[in-house]
Order: C-alpha cells, then sequence, then structure tokens
C-alpha cells in the first residue's frame, strides 16, 4: 500500500529538488551585485579624492596603502600601541577587549568592535568603512580575508629580533602616516635607554623568564617571545639550551631550584586574562624560595598585558624596561 | 603471590623514578652526608611527594573505571569517556571564575558536584536507552562528554581561560610538591571504600533485578558506586588534571586474567594503575630532559597502543 502510495510522489520530489537548488542559484546570483554595492562605499572615498598612496613591504607581501588613512581598523595590539606612541588618531575600530593601562582609551565605546584578536566579525568591518586594516601577530591568519576588504598590512610579530622588530613596525606605520621624524625620535630615544639598560643588568646576575598559567610553569630562553629581556634587556642566561618555542618549554619547580637565578621574571598568564593571578602562589614553595632571585627579593612580575598580550608594542616595551629598571634600581635588602 | 611480584616490579620503578630530576639525587649524594643535605631535602620536598601523588592517581583512578565500568555493565566506559571527567572539569572553571578564592578543597567539592550530576545524567540517560549494545554505551558517554566540553571551550574561550582548562585537561605531576597532592590521600581512602564493597559492586554489575533478587538495594550500590567515581574523578581533575586511558586500560587487562570479581580485581586495578602512571611520568621525565613532558600525553600514547592490543587479541571478550 504505501509503495502504490509514494510512487506519484517522486517526480514531485525531483521537482521539489530541482526548485530549491533553482531558487538558491537565483539568491546567490541576486546576492552578486548587492555585495558589490556594499563595498563600494568603502573604496570610493580613495579612488574619488585621488589620495596619495604609498607601498608598504610587510610580513605578509606588500600592499598599495592610502598615505595617511582617515579611517583605521586595527587587530594587533602591538600596532595600536605604536599608532597611539606616533600619535596618530585615525583609529576608529579595535579588536577585543582587554586593554593594557596605557592603552585603556581604546576600550571607549566610540571605537567599533572589530572581533577578537583571532577572529574578524567582517560585517562590524565592513560597517566602520575602513580604508586601512592593520592586523599582526594571533590576526595574521586573516590577512587573506580581511585585505579583500581594504588594503591591509600585517605587522609582524617580535620574537628572535624583538627590538629590532618593533623599531621595523614603527618605521614601517609611521611611512604611512608620514610621522617619519617622531618615529625616529621614538626609536632613538628607545635604543639609548636600553643600552642604560645593559650596563646595569649585565654584572648583577643571571635571570631566568618563566610563565605561569593554570598551575604550569613553563620557561623561556633567548629568542623566544620574552627574549627581549635577556638580549635587549641584557640580563645574562641562568639556563642554558632552551628552545625558543612558542609556549616554552615545562618545567617545575626543581628546574628553577637547579639552575638558582638571581632574577626571576614572571608573566603571570592568567593575570593578563583578568583572572586572580594565581603565580605567587605556585612559586611561592619550598624549592622555589630556597633560590638567590626569591632570598634577595629580585623576583619581578612583568606586566602580563605588557608582555604577554602586546608582545612587540613600542610604549609596551618602554614599560617592561621601566620595569626592570626600577628593579634593578632598588637596592637589595 | 603473582600479585606480591607485581608489587616488586612497582617498587623498582618507584625507587627508580625517586632518583630521576633536574636537581642531584643519587644514592651517593643520600648516603654520603652533605652539610646542607640538599639531597635528601629534594627527596622529601619533591621526588617522594611526586610519587605517592603518581601512586595515588594511578591507583584510584584504575579503580575508579573498574566501578564504572560495572555500574554500566559496559567494559569501554571510564571516568573521561563517561562525562564524568569533562563534567568536573567544568565545575573547575565555574569555581574559577565565580570564586577563583576559593581553597582547593572548595574547588574540588564544586567540581566534585558537577561531576556526580554530569555522571548520573549519564546513567539516567542509558536507563532510557532501549538498545545497550556494547557500542552504544560509550558512544553516548562520549558524546554527553562532548557536551560538557565544548559548554566548558565555549565560556573558556569567551573569558580566555583556554589555557587554564588545558592545564586541568591533561594530567601533569610537575607542580606536585610537598603541600600541593595531599588531597589524593582522600583517593585511597575512597579505594579502600570500594574495596570493602567489591562484593557489592560485582552483584549490581549483573544487573539490577539480579541484585533485588539477592535482597540488596540495587540503587544505593549504584549511589555509592558513582559518589566514589565522582570523587576520586574531581580530586584527580583538581591537583594533577585528567590521565587519558587509564580507567579504560588497566581494568581490561585486568579483567583479562581474574575475570568480572571485583574482590579480586580491585588489588590488581590498583596495582596495576600504579605501574602504569607510574611509568608513564618516567618516560615524560626523561625523553626531554631537564624539560618535561606531560604524564597523560605519555599516558595517551602508550595507552592507546595498548588498548588496540587489548581489542584486537585473539579471544577478545567483548562486554
Amino acid at each position: 500500500m504505501s509503495t502504490s502510495d509514494r510512487r506519484p510522489f517522486l517526480p514531485f520530489a525531483i521537482l521539489g529538488v530541482v526548485a530549491v537548488v533553482a531558487v538558491i542559484g537565483v539568491v546567490v546570483k541576486l546576492q552578486q551585485p548587492s555585495a558589490d554595492v556594499v563595498t563600494a562605499p568603502a573604496v570610493e572615498p580613495a579612488s574619488s579624492a585621488k589620495v596619495a598612496t604609498v607601498t608598504i613591504q610587510h610580513a605578509q607581501g606588500e600592499s598599495v596603502v592610502p598615505l595617511n588613512p582617515r579611517r583605521v581598523v586595527v587587530f594587533d595590539l602591538a600596532a595600536l600601541d605604536i599608532l597611539q606612541a606616533l600619535g596618530v588618531d585615525a583609529v576608529v575600530g579595535v579588536a577585543g577587549d582587554q586593554f593594557p593601562l596605557h592603552l585603556a582609551p581604546f576600550a571607549d565605546a566610540k571605537f567599533a568592535r572589530i572581533g577578537t584578536l583571532f577572529e574578524p566579525n567582517y560585517e562590524a568591518i565592513n560597517a566602520a568603512r575602513p580604508d586601512l586594516i592593520i592586523t599582526g601577530g594571533r590576526s595574521s591568519a586573516k590577512y587573506a580575508n580581511l585585505s579583500r576588504i581594504a588594503p591591509t598590512v600585517d605587522v609582524p610579530m617580535g620574537g628572535a629580533r624583538y627590538i629590532d622588530t618593533v623599531v621595523a613596525n614603527t618605521e614601517m606605520l609611521s611611512r604611512i602616516f608620514g610621522k617619519e621624524e617622531k618615529a625616529r625620535e621614538l626609536v632613538d630615544g628607545l635604543r639609548q635607554s636600553l643600552a642604560k639598560l645593559r650596563e646595569t643588568t649585565a654584572s648583577r646576575g643571571k635571570g631566568l623568564v618563566v610563565l605561569v598559567t593554570g598551575g604550569r610553569i613553563s620557561a623561556y630562553g633567548p629568542g623566544s617571545r620574552f627574549g627581549v629581556v635577556h638580549e635587549d634587556f641584557g640580563v645574562p642566561v641562568a639556563a642554558d639550551g632552551l628552545k625558543a618555542s612558542l609556549h616554552g618549554e615545562a618545567i617545575g619547580s626543581e628546574f628553577i631550584r637547579e639552575k638558582n637565578p638571581d632574577w626571576l621574571f614572571v608573566i603571570d598568564r592568567d593575570a593578563s586574562m583578568g583572572q586572580q593571578g594565581g603565580a605567587k602562589q605556585v612559586l611561592d614553595n619550598e624549592l622555589v624560595r630556597q633560590t638567590t632571585a626569591w632570598t634577595k627579593g629580585q623576583v619581578v612580575y612583568l606586566d602580563p598585558l605588557n608582555a604577554y598580550l602586546i608582545g612587540g608594542g613600542l610604549q609596551a616595551v618602554g614599560l617592561l624596561r621601566d620595569q626592570v629598571a626600577q628593579a634593578y634600581a632598588t637596592p637589595a635588602p | 603471590m603473582r600479585l606480591f611480584v607485581a608489587g616488586i616490579v612497582i617498587l623498582f620503578l618507584a625507587l627508580g623514578s625517586l632518583l630521576i630530576g633536574v636537581g642531584d639525587v643519587s644514592w651517593h649524594a643520600l648516603v654520603t652526608p652533605s652539610p646542607d643535605e640538599q639531597a635528601l631535602q629534594l627527596l622529601v620536598i619533591s621526588r617522594i611527594p611526586r610519587l605517592l601523588a603518581v601512586m595515588l592517581v594511578g591507583t584510584s583512578l584504575g579503580v575508579a573505571g573498574l566501578l564504572l565500568q560495572m555500574l554500566v555493565r559496559n567494559r569501554f566506559v571510564e571516568p573521561s569517556t563517561a562525562g564524568s571527567a569533562e563534567s568536573a572539569s567544568m565545575g573547575l572553571m565555574v569555581a574559577a571564575v565565580l570564586a577563583p578564592q576559593l581553597p582547593v578543597v572548595g574547588k574540588m567539592l564544586v567540581a566534585a558536584a558537577f561531576a556526580m550530576g554530569g555522571t548520573a545524567l549519564f546513567l539516567l540517560i542509558l536507563r532510557r536507552i532501549p538498545l545497550r549494545s556494547v557500542l552504544i554505551v560509550p558512544l553516548v558517554g562520549l558524546v554527553l562528554g562532548s557536551v560538557f566540553d565544548s559548554v566548558t571551550t565555549f565560556y573558556a574561550y569567551r573569558l580566555d581561560l583556554l589555557q587554564s582548562v588545558n592545564a586541568w585537561k591533561t594530567g601533569d605531576f610537575s607542580t606536585i610538591l610537598r603541600g600541593r597532592y595531599e588531597l589524593l590521600w582522600l583517593t585511597l581512602g575512597l579505594t579502600c571504600c570500594a574495596y570493602v564493597a567489591a562484593d557489592r559492586f560485582t552483584v549490581a554489575g549483573m544487573g539490577e533485578s539480579f541484585t533485588t533478587n539477592l535482597g540488596m538495594n540495587y540503587t544505593r550500590i549504584m549511589g555509592l558506586g558513582l559518589l566514589i567515581v565522582s570523587l576520586v574523578t574531581a580530586m584527580v581533575v583538581v591537583t594533577v588534571g585528567m590521565v587519558p586511558f587509564l580507567g579504560l586500560l588497566v581494568p581490561n587487562l585486568v579483567s583479562m586474567f581474574t575475570g568480572d570479581n571485583a574482590r579480586k580485581a580491585i588489588p590488581w586495578v590498583a596495582v596495576g594503575g600504579a605501574g602504569f602512571v607510574l611509568l608513564c611520568d618516567i618516560i615524560g621525565r626523561v625523553v626531554r630532559f631537564p624539560y618535561e613532558i606531560p604524564g597523560a600525553t605519555i599516558a595517551g600514547v602508550l595507552g592507546s597502543v595498548l588498548f588496540l592490543y587489548v581489542l584486537l587479541r585473539r579471544d577478545a571478550r567483548v562486554g
């Protein structure tokens, strides 16, 4: 009974499928031009005003961007940090909602939220009508998609050559906004202050950089994302052979005790995420307490937002430098 | 007798593990008196606590796995495939967000409550499923666990807690020191509880009507088992993180020669579990010396290989 009932429906079923496919096809066709209409206004000001452009070499190739763009959206906190230092006020949208103290003004609602550090909100970006998008670090992977909306530059991450990257990024961004002179001034200042810091740190004992998260400890050496402490701040290395891997090397407290650093630089990752920092609780144990760093009170909790979240900002690196300089300035008790 | 031999083997492994670490601890250093007694200190502060934590986790998680398998009457279930570990981890996140200042015991209790809820939900769903084939049961557990996990991951992502959540999802003994593992002693009490009540669990493993026919309270036995499994899971997740495959592999290997008698199986599972985790922890410490690989990672690799062997061996008894 069921077969005889169903058979006449078969042609209808096929017809139905065809109809659905056809409707989808039409909708897609219709959407194509409408999408063009949406993007058109974003491009128009640049082309109609015949603004000057500048060709920028960046981490993912070369982009022709408008000189002195008026509407900039920024994914990378390091780039945001540099733009602020340069005195650029063209930023209209920022990613994420965690900002260190010096970037706190960007938490204001007048700046469009264009997604997270990792994941762009394409609709919000379109609505912000940017004439320049800046990616870097965590958002670098989205470069290809974003560069279809507006000219995009990808700011390289700091790492093995930390300060060199900061300087290069500052110079690159200064060219876009015609702030070369200001950039030169800032970079010279930074280099001089670092040279001065290195004079103090070189002779005051060895240091170890550790990151604490979720109760686990990992160590970082030169060339890692926190290598700036050794390479540019000039702190001698307490543990040789640490590879420059992104997440550091998992260690136990025994490792810290054995390497016995004179200075322990701690990045409390959970604190950078607005959590109650548990690093002190993790490190305050019978083994770490035996190290020179602990007994002399030479444990420096680096600002987690500046050290972890920004990584490569001109001001952030300056603030870290100040933190280290201050720690070395206080006489050991 | 065979159990005694196995115990001796584990003892040797344990003594060996005491000598592995970044600091200098050797028999020589221990025997010769040095002015600062550094080796002895390291032994007391770091090595012995770590060894004890490893043993306690191995023992209790193995027995928890065995109990769960009896309660569910399925050999392919363990705390981390029945929603227990995932819900405990969810509870830990809730505690971390809402009450970050809570002491460890408080966090553990929250996690245990969640673990109990999650495991109970698993048992409830199983009761409602008409078709209880061998594969459906663990599948239901995996699906349920993934649901819990996705909720945890979603909120962890929104609250930027992913790295912390990952930390308690992978068991790692590197942070164990004197004063930081003592909660695990409670698992020993629970393991003993399980041993005392072993015959009841054996009977419960035969099914509800069988148990009731013998004049026993099936629900109460189930409740006790649920309590033990949840508390053990929560304690392990809170102090070191989850160790995969342990609760699945060890009871299955043991049942290959002891059968389904819990009183016979529990001592073997306890010894086997301790040995398995100890082996994994030692490998994790040696492979990249002086850095570490979490014991749970090693357990995942080693466990999957061994479990495939259990599945593929000739006389596989499934179910």
